[in-house]
């Protein structure tokens, strides 16, 4: 089933940015980390409540270069692994 | 060019006090650059705390001194927590209650407290510690444990306890069935380098407890841990030895000062909150907390940025180094050694210096004692 509400990030959570525009997403309350790229970046800031998925994948293909037309299918699955791993939530 | 470098550094010390109930007979940290007047009262702290937030540190280490002799630590720890971040805790064990424990449990955040046992019974233990302390850190353990904490402990070997490495093991591991626990020497700094003659090793000891050590370090499996001091030096030079005599190729990072990677990744905060690279090396000011930015010193500070670049000095250059054979397997060691003996954290460290040893007399365990999986010379 597709999630129809806006997903927003875990406020716990922590992001850490590099130089690069990679980051570490950090949660202080296991201490485990995971190194996200610069898309997966662009789409954490984004999970604000405010987004809808289909809001996001729409900006990426504007602002971003070489976009494949599966990218709709890579959010929907990168989301879905954030909220089983329970970094995100929707908004009710 | 400037080295890759985070934007903030990932983890950061807090020595959070100069003051300690005890006053042991080797502590780095008393009659050193790091015993400064003054401890910073908890607004500073907690000030610094959410700049800290706002870098995303991920993992901060308390210290001192003693961190359990500040009345406030609940007050700073609840900070870390609501800031983001998590903790570990650098402690001699003895004011560990269990009401202590039950608080750091209860924050979740608690990634380990580092307790130090010194010996096996009293007379060891005590012997550079202090009397009843003993008792008193293995209670602190005791309770930590309780509250299923992460209890992780650190024996630092001296010449009174150089004979008690096998007990100290059968103590922790057998009795107390800890996963393992990590070692360390007695180090020229602090009250140990008045006390130098009493408690640290001599060439025949250092000797003697590498060999302890490697066996014990069998015997447990890979149990027994060290990031320096005899067993770190057992592994490291009988590799070194090896290398030596079958001409392998340079160790990655072999023939320069780049035994430190701290300036990489982390930074410390000394009790008067003056940043330094490292609480053992307090002599390098960087700036002040609340006062200059964390962010700006990690990236701009020049002294930080030469002491990051300490790492594409070659041994060649020191007159120090001269004809050693092992220069292609050296890393020059620890720089707070080389500061608190030259007064210079740019060169090679002397008292981890394999050649000096051999030169001493000092004899190296035999290779057999390293376990499997260390004994390949190409590191």
């Amino acid at each position: 089933m597709v999630e129809t509400k806006n997903p927003v990030a875990n406020s716990v959570m922590v992001l850490r940015e590099e130089f690069d525009d990679w980051a570490v997403l950090f949660n202080p309350d296991t201490g485990q980390a995971f190194g996200m790229n610069p898309i997966s970046v662009y789409i954490w800031k984004n999970l604000d409540g405010k987004h809808p998925v289909g809001e996001i994948v729409k900006d990426i293909r504007v602002n971003y270069n070489n976009v494949p037309g599966e990218v709709d299918e890579h959010v929907n699955k990168f989301i879905a692994d954030l909220v089983e791993r329970g970094f995100v939530g929707y908004k009710a | 060019m400037k080295r890759k470098i985070m934007k903030t550094p990932k983890s950061v010390d807090l020595a959070t006090t100069n003051n300690c109930n005890l006053r042991c007979k080797y502590c780095s940290h008393f009659s050193s650059p790091g015993e400064v007047a003054g401890d910073l009262p908890t607004e500073e702290w907690l000030q610094f705390i959410e700049e800290l937030g706002r870098c995303s540190v991920m993992n901060l280490t308390l210290e001192g001194g003693e961190t359990f002799v500040r009345k406030d630590l609940k007050k700073i720890i609840d900070a870390i927590v609501k800031n983001g971040m998590r903790f570990s805790i650098l402690s001699n064990g003895t004011l560990i209650t269990e009401e202590w424990a039950e608080f750091l449990a209860s924050t979740g955040r608690c990634s380990s407290v580092q307790v130090s046992i010194d010996g096996s019974i009293p007379v060891t233990h005590d012997s550079c510690r202090g009397e009843g302390t003993f008792h008193k850190a293995l209670q602190g353990l005791a309770n930590l444990r309780k509250y299923k904490l992460s209890a992780t402990v650190r024996m630092t070997i001296h010449r009174k306890n150089v004979r008690d490495i096998e007990g100290v093991a059968r103590l922790l591991i057998d009795e107390l069935g800890l996963s393992g626990f990590s070692t360390n020497s007695a180090s020229h700094m602090g009250t140990c380098k008045q006390n130098a003659e009493q408690v640290q090793l001599t060439v025949e000891e250092r000797g003697l407890a590498m060999e302890s050590l490697l066996l014990v370090n069998k015997k447990y499996g890979g149990r027994v841990g060290a990031m320096a001091g005899p067993l770190a030096e057992a592994k490291h030079w009988t590799k070194m030895v090896q290398a030596e005599r079958e001409g392998a190729k340079p160790f990655s990072g072999g023939g320069y000062l780049t035994s430190c990677g701290g300036p990489m990744n982390k930074i410390a905060i000394r009790a008067d909150g003056v940043m330094v690279p490292c609480l053992q090396l307090c002599t390098i000011e960087l700036g002040r907390i609340n006062k200059d930015s964390l962010a700006d010193v990690w990236q701009n500070h020049p002294e930080l940025w030469r002491f990051r670049e300490r790492r594409e000095i070659p041994l060649t250059n020191f007159e120090f180094c001269k004809d050693c054979k092992f220069i292609p397997y050296c890393r020059g060691n620890c720089p707070a050694l080389a500061d608190t003996f030259l007064g210079d954290p740019y060169h090679p460290s002397p008292d981890a210096c394999l050649k000096r040893f051999l030169e001493a007399g000092g004899k190296l365990p035999d290779e057999k004692l390293l376990m499997e999986k260390e004994a390949c010379a190409c590191v």
